[in-house]
């Protein structure tokens, strides 16, 4: 089993009457994507820059690495680095002047620059202005900025914001070699659900200040059902079909019917369906759980609140 | 050790930006413009001197006599202004029958004025008429210091007064003080007159200008100075602050300091101003914050860079003003004058230069302190530094007021009372600044009581400063 590299216990933080932080708890092990997601205003950052020590907690205990951010500060910070909000350099500096900067702070030889400019794709263009970098750019010398010291902990804040597709899957790849190749844990907070599933292995649902769900995500593997929304146009009839036939049970949400069936059954329930002449307008398989499990958590949280 | 990486690092990212070289370039064009306002000043100075009044002596005097007759023949005077006429009259007279310049030939604008006085009083003045017409300098002195031994044997002087007045002449004897009209004596005589002063002072024990009675300390102090105009007077070094020194590097030495301490005092000011708040405004000091290194290490180290950016600029600008005035002067530039134990000492003018700059350049520390401490506080850019500037602009001005307005005895821990450090250290010399805006109190503190209350202020910015820094979020 490996190790526990981010702990978090009993963490709260209130800003003036307001509590940001609730009471949360969690742990992410070595070479784990972890996924923190949540809506706009959940509590993401501030638990970030709490982890990172940019903020006090007001009470909890952060462990990195097993070291107390508050007691041992300067220790936990040697394991971790990490990006919040934006990845903010010097603009007036180039590229590989910034990364000297911190390379002097940890002792980092001009090799490991070398590698990590290679790793982020910036070979070439490091002589550059960091004003002169497109977001892209900005983005990927933040990541290498927080690899130099080859950290145990990554904490990333956002980081596909403002990236192109290419890009986004560029820094998935590149997150998931470091995770699983060099064993370092990944937290990565978002709101963009496709993109976590993707990209996490383990996802915690953060709503108003508490974590509301922890969902280990499966990742793509040989499923032995699927999740199908049908859009038909006679609806009583492919109930009835479906429940006749095949004995699937469907929820009709307004003109869309919810099937979950083996999916190898998928052909014969459409065959029979189109010959029963049924006017199938759309079969849309839907890869679900995230989202799922995203609004089920949030949406309970939301109703208390109004 | 971490600490001086972070240095290190903080120094590289200010020498990286733009801002920065353009300050240097500021203050480099400061040099430059003093340099221009004191060659202007030689320039036209020079011109008037010589083409105005010899040329035209003559003509210009019987016009004058001629003048004063006209008006001696209106009826309508009264009796005092045509005596004072009738006076002026005689002079010229003399003036034009010697062919003395009215306007140089101090010695011999004595003697007339002499000779003037006797005519008046009913005595002879055939003695001074032939030292005049024989234009015997030294036989003048000689004159003098018959008149000043019949002052003592009619005990009109004491015996004190008489050897000092009896040195002073000697003096104006060895270094011809007017003779000729030599203007290059003129600050040799402005020396001998201010040893005269400080001789009166010493003999009566109440100080020429206060009018108050003089403490011990006082009085060695003028017998200090009296040693060092002396040693002035035989090494031929002139003194920089006196008004008719025609040494134009002088001045330049003089005005140099204060327009390049405030252009490096402002650029100071805008730096330390955005330490903090700019990053925070930028988000880099993330880029610090995430290192593993504590708070006030990060804080201590920004402190330094800035030190380290005052000492580097004051060093360059002083030695770059010392090249100018090597490069652009002929004369010989200031050599400060002190006395110790009674001997003495002399600090050649680069040394004196750099040392001046480097102790006026104190007081911009305390701004870059108050302005870094406002960044932290305020963490916002414009107000640090705007505030910051208005006060180092504006508290010359405010504490002259202040001062004028306030009596008591408190006021002198102002620290802004205490800022002048030139004028405590270099004792015999002139800061230009404290000519302009010195305030009253500018001397009346001794130079640990200063240093004390600045020390004090200092340490109160630095505990609020890292006390902020330290507990609150960065955001």
């Amino acid at each position: 089993m490996s190790k526990v590299v981010l702990e978090l216990e009993n963490v709260s933080k209130t800003f003036g009457k307001r509590k940001i932080i609730d009471n949360i708890s969690l742990s992410v092990k070595e070479g784990e994507v972890y996924g923190f997601l949540g809506p706009n205003g959940s509590g993401k950052t501030t638990t970030i820059k709490m982890i990172l020590h940019l903020i006090d907690s007001d009470s909890g205990i952060i462990k990195v690495n097993g070291y107390d951010t508050k007691k041992q500060f300067e220790k936990a910070m040697e394991c971790i680095g990490g990006i919040v909000e934006n990845p903010d350099m010097y603009r007036y500096m180039s590229g590989i002047d910034n990364l000297k900067l911190h390379a002097r702070l940890r002792n980092i030889d001009k090799k490991r620059i070398d590698e990590v400019l290679e790793m982020v794709e910036l070979k070439g263009r490091e002589r550059d202005k960091v004003g002169k970098y497109s977001l892209g750019m900005k983005q990927r010398l933040g990541l290498a900025l927080t690899l130099l010291h080859k950290p145990k902990v990554l904490i990333l804040d956002e980081p596909t914001n403002g990236l192109d597709p290419a890009g986004i899957k560029k820094l998935r790849d590149i997150l998931k070699e470091i995770a699983h190749k060099d064993g370092v844990a990944v937290f990565v907070s978002s709101h963009i659900l496709a993109e976590m599933q993707q990209m996490c292995d383990k996802v915690a649902v953060l709503d108003n200040g508490k974590i509301v769900k922890v969902e280990e995500i499966s990742q793509p593997k040989e499923e032995t059902t699927e999740h199908v929304e049908l859009r038909v146009k006679n609806i009583e009839k492919t109930v009835k079909i479906l429940k006749e036939k095949f004995n699937i049970e469907t929820k009709i949400d307004k003109d869309i019917l919810n099937i979950v069936l083996p999916t190898e059954k998928l052909p014969k329930v459409v065959k029979e369906l189109a010959i029963s002449d049924v006017e199938i307008k759309a079969v849309i398989p839907k890869s679900h759980t995230l989202e799922d499990i995203f609004f089920d958590a949030t949406e309970g949280g939301k109703n208390e609140n109004n | 050790m971490k600490i001086i990486k972070l240095f290190i690092d903080e120094n590289i990212k200010t020498w990286k930006k733009l801002s920065t070289k353009i300050m240097l370039i500021a203050i480099v064009l400061s040099l430059l413009a003093v340099l221009g306002i004191v060659k202007i000043m030689e320039k036209t100075e020079g011109k008037i001197t010589t083409s105005y009044i010899y040329e035209n002596q003559e003509e210009y005097l019987s016009q004058q006599i001629e003048y004063f007759e006209t008006q001696l023949q209106n009826d309508k005077l009264d009796e005092e202004t045509k005596q004072s006429m009738q006076r002026t009259l005689e002079e010229y007279k003399l003036y034009l029958e010697y062919n003395v310049s009215p306007y140089s030939d101090f010695w011999k604008n004595e003697i007339i004025q002499k000779i003037v006085d006797l005519k008046q009083s009913g005595n002879n003045p055939e003695k001074l008429l032939k030292i005049l017409k024989e234009n015997n300098f030294n036989e003048y002195i000689n004159y003098q210091k018959q008149e000043v031994k019949l002052q003592l044997e009619n005990n009109i002087i004491s015996q004190q007064e008489y050897e000092d007045n009896l040195a002073i002449l000697e003096l104006k004897e060895k270094y011809e003080i007017g003779k000729d009209g030599n203007t290059d004596t003129d600050w040799k005589a402005n020396i001998i007159n201010g040893i005269e002063a400080n001789k009166r002072s010493i003999r009566t024990g109440i100080n020429q200008n206060t009018r108050k009675l003089l403490k011990a300390e006082e009085k060695q102090k003028l017998e200090e100075q009296i040693k060092i105009s002396i040693y002035r007077l035989e090494n031929n070094i002139p003194d920089a602050s006196n008004g008719s020194n025609t040494n134009y590097r002088m001045r330049y030495e003089l005005l140099a300091p204060m327009f390049s301490i405030a252009v490096i005092s402002i650029a100071i000011i805008v730096i330390a101003g955005g330490t903090i708040s700019n990053e925070i405004s930028t988000g880099t000091i993330k880029f610090w914050a995430l290192t593993p290194n504590k708070r006030w290490k990060i804080m201590t180290a920004k402190l330094l860079s800035i030190l380290f950016y005052i000492i580097i600029l004051v060093l360059i600008t002083s030695l770059l003003s010392v090249a100018i005035a090597n490069i652009f002067f002929e004369e010989n530039g200031e050599t400060y004058l002190y006395c110790k134990n009674g001997e003495v000492q002399e600090i050649g003018n680069t040394l004196y230069t750099v040392e001046f700059y480097f102790v006026k350049a104190i007081p911009v520390v305390l701004f870059a302190l108050f302005a870094v401490m406002l960044s932290t506080i305020t963490r916002n850019t414009a107000v640090s530094v705007s505030f910051s500037v208005a006060l180092y602009i504006g508290n010359g001005l405010a504490m002259q007021i202040l001062n004028q307005f306030i009596t008591k005895d408190w006021i002198k821990f102002i620290p802004f009372n205490n800022l002048n450090l030139t004028s405590k250290i270099f004792t015999n010399s002139t800061d230009m600044s404290n000519l302009m805006f010195g305030s009253s109190f500018a001397t009346s503190t001794t130079l640990g009581f200063s240093l004390a209350v600045l020390g004090v202020c200092a340490i109160l910015m630095l505990i609020t400063m890292y006390d902020s820094f330290n507990k609150r979020d960065i955001i």
